[in-house]
């Protein structure tokens, strides 16, 4: 009966979870459309009175091999919805690894440029900070949801 | 007993057979279901990734407040091209900023061609975060009471990444100075001028009140310009006022 309940709670949770999951990946995606949009289109960005973006945009880490790093973001955001969303709808649970593993890579390059904004440029683009605390928001629900899984497993297999 | 048991698990096993078979055509339902699903959001995520490009290049193109209060061309400001001309263009820089940087050949360009149809005018605009480039407005000024005001204006700019991130920019500005000829003890001096370091000031202030938020900030007769984008652009502008 306890142990029912607890499941219970964790399924619950778990919706929760995924909710916010999917909230947190829409928030992200519009973000790095933006900055990879001002990437394409703001050919001389201008600097402005408050933020240091246009020191972080047109620095040479912006892009690899060309392609905008905020580009990447965007396809990552994307991905980690689509996973999110199929997880939801086939409660499959390497769909939950592969975002486990996806949004950890994401942290991981988040912290990598939030490294480069403090440490190398000195500047510090708002909207690059946000999509690194997204990526970083995404990536320790990732890491509750493994938990969650795991932990209600356990619970079915007694 | 014995029938039982082999009954038991054939009628189960049936039933196992009939939920798998029901599974089966729901699963194709669903995975259809799902297929669409995944293909709407494919074009919901990527029409939003439109709408944004769309806004960003709105927002870039789109006309400013129109009338802004701009402050009279000055004779303590810097002037360039046709100084009678009707056409007033005016310029808030920041020697620190890329942008600018990037948009001086495009200014030299312009005045090249519209010579004497345009006036153009500089004025200082150091943002906060380039912490050179209050130093670097000074030692234009004081290159400019030696009578080389723009040509400081472009060594700063040329030389941009080589000052930029320097602890004491100072130096490097003094030996601008000195490449340019000018006489470096009274350079020194009028970096520190009171008067000349309230020039500056009152330029950024001006600005501000004209509502410059980011550099550089192009101004044709007090109008605050959709910012031009190629030396063409600002010819269109200019034409268009001076027909």
């Amino acid at each position: 009966m306890n142990s029912n309940n607890k499941l219970m709670q964790f399924q619950n949770n778990s919706r929760y979870f995924i909710f916010a999951a999917l909230i947190l990946s829409i928030i992200g995606f519009l973000d790095a459309s933006y900055l990879a949009a001002e990437h394409y289109l703001g050919k001389i960005p201008p600097c402005s009175l408050i933020a240091g973006c246009e020191t972080v945009l047109t620095s040479k880490y912006s892009a690899i091999y060309g392609i905008p790093v905020a580009l990447g973001g965007a396809v990552y955001y994307f991905a980690a919805f689509i996973l999110i969303f199929l997880y939801k709808e086939m409660e499959q649970k390497i769909l939950l690894r592969l975002f486990f593993l996806f949004s950890a890579l994401a942290f991981f390059a988040s912290l990598g440029f939030v490294y480069i904004q403090l440490f190398i440029l000195k500047a510090i683009c708002i909207y690059c900070m946000a999509s690194a605390a997204t990526s970083t928001l995404l990536f320790l629900l990732s890491c509750i949801m493994q938990n969650i899984k795991k932990s209600s497993s356990v619970d079915e297999a007694r | 007993m014995d029938e039982q048991e082999q009954q038991q698990p054939t009628k189960y096993e049936l039933h196992l057979q009939k939920r798998a078979e029901q599974k089966h055509i729901n699963k194709v339902g669903a995975y259809m279901r799902l297929a669409k699903k995944m293909l709407l959001m494919l074009f919901i995520f990527g029409g939003a990734m439109a709408v944004v490009f769309g806004l960003v290049k709105w927002a870039g193109t789109s006309a400013p407040q129109t009338t802004i209060a701009l402050d009279a061309v000055s004779l303590n400001d810097w002037l360039k091209g046709n100084k009678d001309s009707s056409v007033t263009l005016v310029e808030y820089s920041d020697f620190q900023c890329p942008a600018c940087k990037s948009y001086m050949p495009l200014i030299k360009q312009l005045l090249a061609d519209y010579e004497d149809r345009v006036r153009f005018v500089y004025r200082h605009f150091p943002l906060s975060q380039h912490k050179n480039a209050e130093p670097a407005a000074y030692a234009s000024e004081a290159a400019g009471k030696q009578g080389k005001f723009w040509e400081m204006h472009d060594m700063i700019f040329d030389k941009q990444s080589e000052w930029a991130e320097k602890r004491n920019a100072e130096e490097t500005f003094a030996e601008y100075a000195k490449t340019l000829g000018l006489d470096i003890a009274q350079f020194t001096q009028d970096t520190n001028n009171k008067e000349l370091r309230d020039k500056v000031d009152a330029d950024f202030k001006s600005g501000v009140s004209a509502g410059v938020n980011s550099t550089p900030t192009f101004f044709l007769n007090g109008k605050k310009m959709i910012q031009p984008r190629s030396v063409d652009e600002f010819k269109q502008q200019i034409d268009a006022i001076s027909k």
